[in-house]
């Protein structure tokens, strides 16, 4: 069996601090890590590989200092990585990563199951999984939180309308992972060590993946950003229980923060 | 009078074997209509009054798209609430094929419709199956997608669509539009537009559409049903809406209003270490120093003074809700929102709000 896990990295957001009222995003640390949904998705795959016998690919899209992330995959127990980096690939939208993806995956001479994120926690579009499966002609599942194998076919509990449904889909398959339903391991210090002064990443570009300069025209061109409204501060309200009542309840749902069921 | 030329008129506005099946150019908006036994979904609703606005900008009509749906009551609906046209796709060979969700078949409908009607913009309501349905499509049409938009817009210098999503935990919304390629694609974050009213004299045009589905895999399995499945187990560091009790709650009867509360909410119940003392949670549901550190979304503070031990664990929360008879009580300087009362009281009234 050939799995592929998908990883991106992105700025840890932790280090970044948006303040709506002054309209400015400050990035206090600029650190880039493995995105929590990724992780997940490693973690997921990881498990897979415990449970039997099979090779794990991680594959990234990104600058130079991806190779970092995919070190870090190597550490917690991928048996290969690749980067797919070039400079033609700067500018990608996640249509164009869905296609360098999907490429490099047909290079690897296409996979059993591909496992990636379900929505990043910096774009957060989840779209890259329907994309690469689209792209590859794989059955796709997304939202999952927890996967198992059953001869040919891959089975899944996935969250569907405000509960959940399983499902099995044949292989191949693409499936995205829900970050909270993997706690991802802890590479151990050999390990550690070990993917960074013996093991190897594989750079692939683009004329590597078959890929000229007319494959690779993005489609969303950024036309700005801007913020939600701010949260009131320090507003104190008295008066009756049934008015104070009245006033929160308004005032979370002005601020969209009411059915935020789940993580 | 003769109006009749107001008729042939009206025939090269919508000139049904002419432009539409040719294909000239691209126009009109469609909206993919999830609906589940005929019911059409309120989030596909959402989408539909958003188009209606979008098209009353840029003079086309509004389509509702119905996969596999034979009961003729949910097209009129559609029609009712704001759509001018609807299309209804299915294999008369087998009628059986869109009920059950499957992305492959569901994409090839999709597809086919749109390459042989040529809508100039396709929303969809982002739930999970729209979601899951629109990156596909929008790679097998090979254009661009925005995904979870709160906001769009029409950029009528260039007749463009743009939408707002949010990036960054939803801190910051960033722009896009798609310029060259069609149909531009994008999925409405439930909750961000409103519902239209429904009209029930409002008419409109249904038409059947065959589409061949012989050749399309269906790969997926629909093994479980909703109810069988527990939903994800969700630790409290990563919940989104938290609800935590003090001792100001007094006794069992108190915690029980937080934990209803909590369930209203869509959140979960935690507490002060004041609270796991008087044995009311767990000690893996303690919020502060020596318990866990968390960052939700929405935290509501009832009947606890939040001292420096607790708040050090919710400093990182994007929302507070406090309520506490003592305004001097540090939770309520550092609380978004601060009631003053009492929380026993007040609870009962948040939770009559809620279900209005």
């Amino acid at each position: 069996m050939k799995f592929v896990v998908l990883i991106k990295q992105i700025l840890d957001p932790s280090g970044i601090l948006v303040r709506r009222d002054k309209e400015r995003v400050f990035i206090n640390r600029e650190e880039y890590i493995i995105g929590s949904d990724s992780k997940a998705a490693l973690e997921a795959g990881l498990r897979l590989k415990d449970a039997g016998a099979a090779e794990l690919i991680a594959l990234s899209v990104g600058p130079a200092r991806a190779e970092d992330a995919l070190r870090e995959a190597l550490a917690m127990g991928c048996d290969s990585a690749y980067l797919l980096a070039d400079p033609a690939f700067d500018n990608a939208d996640v249509s164009l990563a869905a296609r360098i993806l999907a490429a490099a995956i047909q290079n690897l001479g296409g996979a059993d199951l591909v496992i990636a994120g379900f929505a990043s926690a910096d774009s957060g579009s989840g779209q890259i999984g329907p994309r690469v499966a689209e792209a590859l002609g794989y059955a796709q599942v997304t939202g999952v939180f927890d996967l198992s194998l059953e001869d040919g076919a891959v089975c899944a509990a996935r969250a569907w309308d405000k509960g959940a449904a399983a499902v099995r889909a044949a292989l191949p398959a693409v499936v995205t992972v829900l970050s909270n339903a993997y706690t991802p391991r802890y590479p151990n210090g050999a390990r550690i060590m070990n993917a960074y002064r013996l093991w190897e990443t594989t750079l692939w570009n683009a004329s590597d993946l078959g890929l000229d300069e007319s494959d690779l025209i993005p489609h969303l061109t950024y036309r700005g950003e801007s913020f939600p409204r701010p949260f009131p501060v320090g507003e104190v309200l008295r008066g009756s229980p049934e008015s104070c009542a009245q006033e929160v309840v308004m005032t979370l749902k002005e601020h969209k923060l009411l059915g935020k069921a789940g993580g | 009078m003769d109006f009749s030329y107001l008729d042939s008129w009206m025939e090269e506005e919508t000139p049904e074997g002419a432009v539409e099946e040719t294909g000239e150019g691209y126009r009109n908006i469609w909206v993919f209509s999830e609906s589940f036994q005929g019911q059409i979904h309120p989030n596909a609703l959402e989408a539909l009054g958003q188009a209606r606005e979008l098209a009353g900008q840029i003079g086309v009509y509004v389509y509702g798209i119905l996969l596999g749906e034979t009961q003729p009551g949910t097209a009129d609906e559609l029609i009712a609430y704001g759509a001018d046209k609807v299309l209804i796709a299915s294999d008369p060979q087998e009628p059986e094929r869109l009920v059950d969700y499957q992305p492959e078949v569901y994409v090839r409908t999709l597809a086919a419709l749109v390459e042989r009607f040529r809508p100039e913009i396709l929303l969809m309501p982002a739930t999970c199956l729209g979601s899951d349905l629109a990156p596909r499509l929008a790679q097998k049409l090979d254009t661009g997608l925005i995904s979870r938009c709160v906001k769009l817009e029409v950029d009528m210098s260039q007749r463009l669509l743009l939408g707002s999503c949010p990036v960054m935990g939803g801190e910051v919304y960033h722009t896009f539009d798609c310029p060259t390629a069609r149909p531009q694609m994008a999925t409405l974050e439930p909750g961000y537009f409103r519902a239209p009213y429904k009209d029930d004299y409002r008419s409109g045009e249904v038409r059947q559409v065959d589409v061949d589905l012989s050749e399309a895999a269906a790969e997926l399995v629909w093994t479980g049903v909703q109810e069988s499945l527990p939903a994800i187990p969700v630790p409290l560091c990563k919940q989104r809406v938290v609800v935590s009790a003090g001792r100001g709650m007094e006794d069992q009867d108190g915690f029980a209003l937080v934990e209803r509360l909590a369930e209203a909410l869509g959140g979960v119940a935690a507490g002060s270490r004041g609270a796991f003392e008087m044995g009311w949670i767990p000690e893996e549901r303690i919020v502060g120093v020596g318990g866990e550190l968390i960052a939700p979304d929405l935290y509501v503070a009832c009947g606890l003074s939040g001292d420096i031990h607790h708040y050090f664990g919710v400093q990182d929360a994007k929302f507070i809700v406090a309520i506490n008879p003592d305004e001097q009580a540090p939770i309520m300087k550092a609380a978004n929102l601060a009631v003053v009362g009492d929380a026993r009281q007040v609870i009962p009234e948040l939770l009559k709000a809620l279900s209005l």
